[in-house]
């Protein structure tokens, strides 16, 4: 009543509250399957922000032109929160922002707290997001619990534990599809994917990295080694509905450094596998690293692009390894198209074979006293994520240039004993550094530009591509900046004051295009000043 | 050429910082059972049983061997890490594993483990032998440290503060750094940065302004976009690298590293035994109270 009386005797706040207000119903109840497949370019409504994984958006109010006027809107402060790598998820109006155990949804226009879920324990450990669907927030949990809430109050709707033994749920943002919420985790036994139903939380499936005893693959461990398990899953992959197929990439083999002890090529670690959404069976594997002693997870963002390769259309997944190599697969049947170099220091494969097989140097395995390999265990790249913009037709993502030293224990290191000291150095000792880079390849694997961050050497932030033009990347220095698409020249940045490890994302409301991004412990929001988003 | 590892290597040596410290704070509140800790004469003849009796599968001095692990290398994670359980290792071996027990005097197994915890600590825990007021004259006098480095506010700003030096390096890397053209402080691998640090590097730097002003001094702090430089007259420049004509890393570091060629031997000795007691007390913090 009292809110009807003040309406009533403003006008022009009635017309206020009954725009609020109808944001408010639509938030929440709108997230279908059909958004998903079809999204509202004002909305991010994924971790990838599509399906496809190519991580651009529609939105070009923000463009080449007008980019150097951006202009930071508001800074939220996460409270406790460090190293923020989550994406920020938004649907009409609300972003929905998280770290371990915890979710908190935004005004996006203002960057006000309308709800927080806490859950213990508090955590500092890695995470990178939620996913939205059917009016529920879902977030997998640091007891690998996947947990579903009310998008409008944060209340718990549902949680539910995930199967097997000794399991460990990965901070990666759930993927959405059908129905069904899809989590990657590991457990005692190797690396899994499983789908949850949305609704209910009910398990549907399980798809395990590591085959046991009777089915294809445990061929590829020598004697029992597949028991070393391994094969970690924990980032989000992608889908295309047409085909009715996910696609996800599996970690490294069990006992990282140490490979005489499971010899083979330890199937399905280090593979790009394809499955059948309604029931989890592998449709087709592609392993980027067979037998991989550098841990070299295939974790690397799975992008779904149609496109012409050697003059005929394809479907491809594009993937920038952290091997090194830039592979080109065709993704109804897994084939292997292209596999080049995307950084100029890789030692430890001489080219592939017309399968996609890596020829590998002699003696770059790790070794008692060391040995040097070039990409380092941090990769040639890594988690955060690339973008494909179908404007420029050209695939852009962080690269880090750099070599590393792997050890192993000892020559006759024994499958579960203590000491396993597998660690690795940062760099040698010969004064070589890592240094990363932006940049931008066509599908050939040529580079056509390439943007040094100076002073960023480790993993660095993820991409975003807009219809703008512009390439958005955050700097480990706490720069962000857009680049112009086409010639990777720096056109704004802004200092956020804090190391940033998270991708950035675009969204509109209200007529007003923002781009976000987490920094350390602050979501950031910027926007044009009103006249020029005019 | 640029040296950005450095800056990675050493923010992890300062995020290991407050780690090892709380593992000293942690054995504090167990007493060390060895008798020998902290011990030089000890942890010296430690280190002569070590090389006569451990060497047939580690290597000579801690290093990786043909058939064992380093035992003091940086980017390891130790699975055993207190003296009580180092002893226990050399005592029992390591079921599994090649290790044996070795039927050492306890009183040698314990020297030896003072050695194998001394290659995993700072030099504070293993401080050189030597006649320390003369390492003292050394670093004032004839090395010269003391004009580009300072110690308890007095001298030179060009270079790294030594107060506390002996808590925060280990002696090896003391030595590196007097001997060794190229020398670093390596650590704990797989770690990435998790805050923003100036640059600990003293990388040199010369600075050409767009107006052909010359610049050189010492690199605190860049990014894309700007470089923040303590010039060689201890003063502060701030710089837009869109203004710059040109930013030249100097290659070689301004430290001299040849100090086992300008000193004799026991001079070198002494001014180790010098630096590697340079340690600030640790705060204590006050137990209970509050606002």
């Amino acid at each position: 009543m009292k809110f009807q009386s003040y309406a009533g005797t403003h006008p022009a706040s009635a017309l206020l509250l009954a725009s609020v207000l109808s944001c408010t119903i639509s938030t929440g109840a709108a997230q279908t399957y059909q958004d998903l497949l079809k999204p509202n370019p004002n909305n991010w409504l994924q971790y990838s922000g599509t399906y496809d994984a190519q991580r651009h958006s529609l939105l070009n109010q923000i463009n080449t032109s007008n980019v150097p006027t951006l202009q930071a809107s508001w800074v939220y402060h996460m409270t406790g929160a460090v190293d923020l790598e989550a994406v920020p998820i938004v649907v009409d109006g609300i972003m929905y922002v998280s770290q371990w155990n915890r979710v908190e949804a935004l005004d996006a226009r203002v960057g006000r707290l309308i709800w927080q879920y806490m859950r213990p324990p508090q955590t500092r450990g890695w995470q990178r997001g939620v996913a939205v669907y059917g009016g529920k927030v879902y977030v997998g949990t640091v007891d690998s619990s996947l947990v579903a809430l009310d998008a409008k109050t944060g209340n718990l709707v549902w949680e539910t534990k995930t199967e097997g033994e000794g399991r460990r749920m990965q901070g990666a943002a759930p993927l959405i599809a059908k129905g069904k919420v899809i989590m990657g985790g590991s457990g005692r036994g190797g690396g899994w994917i499983q789908a949850f139903d949305a609704d209910t939380g009910k398990h549907a499936w399980t798809w395990n990295v590591i085959p046991k005893p009777g089915e294809k693959g445990v061929e590829t461990w020598e004697g029992d080694s597949w028991k070393l398990g391994g094969g970690p899953v924990w980032a989000i992959g992608s889908f295309d509905p047409d085909l009715n197929t996910l696609y996800w990439g599996t970690g490294q083999p069990g006992v990282d450094f140490v490979g005489d002890i499971r010899k083979g090529d330890n199937l399905y670690t280090d593979c790009i596998v394809a499955l059948d959404i309604d029931t989890g069976k592998m449709k087709w594997y592609f392993q980027n690293t067979p037998h991989d002693t550098h841990d070299w997870d295939s974790e690397e963002a799975l992008v779904l692009v149609d496109a012409p390769f050697k003059g005929q259309m394809r479907k491809m997944l594009i993937q920038a390894n952290r091997n090194g190599y830039f592979y080109l697969i065709d993704r109804t049947n897994g084939k292997f198209l292209q596999g080049t170099p995307f950084v100029s220091k890789l030692t430890w494969a001489n080219g592939m074979t017309e399968d996609g097989r890596p020829i590998v140097v002699p003696g770059s395995e790790p070794t008692v006293g060391g040995s040097r390999v070039c990409p380092s265990t941090a990769g040639a790249t890594n988690w955060p994520a690339p973008t494909y913009d179908p404007d420029t037709k050209l695939f852009y993502l962080i690269v880090q240039e750099g070599c590393g030293i792997t050890y192993k224990s000892s020559s006759n290191f024994k499958a579960g004993m203590p000491g396993s000291g597998t660690g690795y150095m940062e760099s040698p000792a010969d004064q070589e550094n890592w240094q990363l880079y932006v940049k931008a390849l066509d599908l050939s694997g040529k580079t056509v530009w390439s943007y040094m961050q100076v002073d960023s050497n480790h993993y660095g932030p993820g991409l975003l591509s807009t219809a703008g033009g512009i390439i958005f990347a955050g700097e480990q220095q706490g720069q962000f900046t857009a680049l112009d698409a086409k010639t990777g020249k720096v056109l704004w940045h802004f200092n956020t004051g804090g190391l940033i490890t998270a991708g950035p994302m675009t969204y509109s409301v209200g007529g007003k295009q923002y781009v976000a991004i987490g920094s350390y412990a602050n979501f950031f929001a910027f926007a044009l000043p009103d006249a020029a988003a005019r | 050429m640029k040296l950005y590892g450095y800056l990675q290597i050493l923010i992890a040596a300062l995020l290991l910082a407050p780690t090892a410290s709380a593992q000293r704070a942690r054995a504090a509140a167990e007493p060390n059972p060895n008798p020998f800790a902290g011990n030089a004469d000890a942890i010296a003849q430690g280190r002569e049983i070590y090389n006569d009796v451990c060497t047939a599968c580690h290597g000579k001095d801690g290093e990786a061997g043909d058939r064992a692990l380093a035992l003091g290398a940086p980017a390891r994670r130790y699975e055993r890490s207190t003296d009580a359980q180092v002893f226990d290792a050399i005592q029992k071996g390591i079921p599994g594993t090649m290790m044996p027990a070795n039927r050492l005097p306890e009183d040698n197994a314990w020297k030896v483990t003072a050695y194998i915890r001394g290659l995993r600590g700072t030099a504070i825990d293993t401080p050189a032998k030597g006649d320390v007021a003369h390492g003292q004259e050394i670093f004032s006098g004839k090395g010269k440290c003391i004009d580009c480095h300072m110690i308890n506010g007095k001298g030179g700003l060009s270079g790294p503060d030594l107060s506390n030096i002996a808590a925060i390096r280990k002696y090896s890397s003391i030595i590196d750094a007097l001997t060794k053209v190229q020398h670093r402080v390596a650590t704990d691998g797989g770690s990435h940065a998790q805050a923003l640090f100036p640059v600990t590097t003293y990388q040199p730097v010369r600075v050409t302004t767009r107006d052909g002003k010359v610049v050189n001094g010492i690199l605190r702090n860049e990014d894309s976009f700007s470089l923040q430089v303590f010039g060689s007259e201890n003063q502060l420049y701030l710089f837009d690298r869109d203004k710059l004509k040109e930013v030249y890393y100097v290659p070689k570091s301004l430290m001299p590293t040849d100090f086992d060629k300008r000193l004799t031997p026991a001079e070198f000795q002494d001014l180790m035994a010098f630096l590697t007691r340079l340690a600030v007390p640790v705060p204590q913090v006050p137990r209970g109270g509050g606002e």
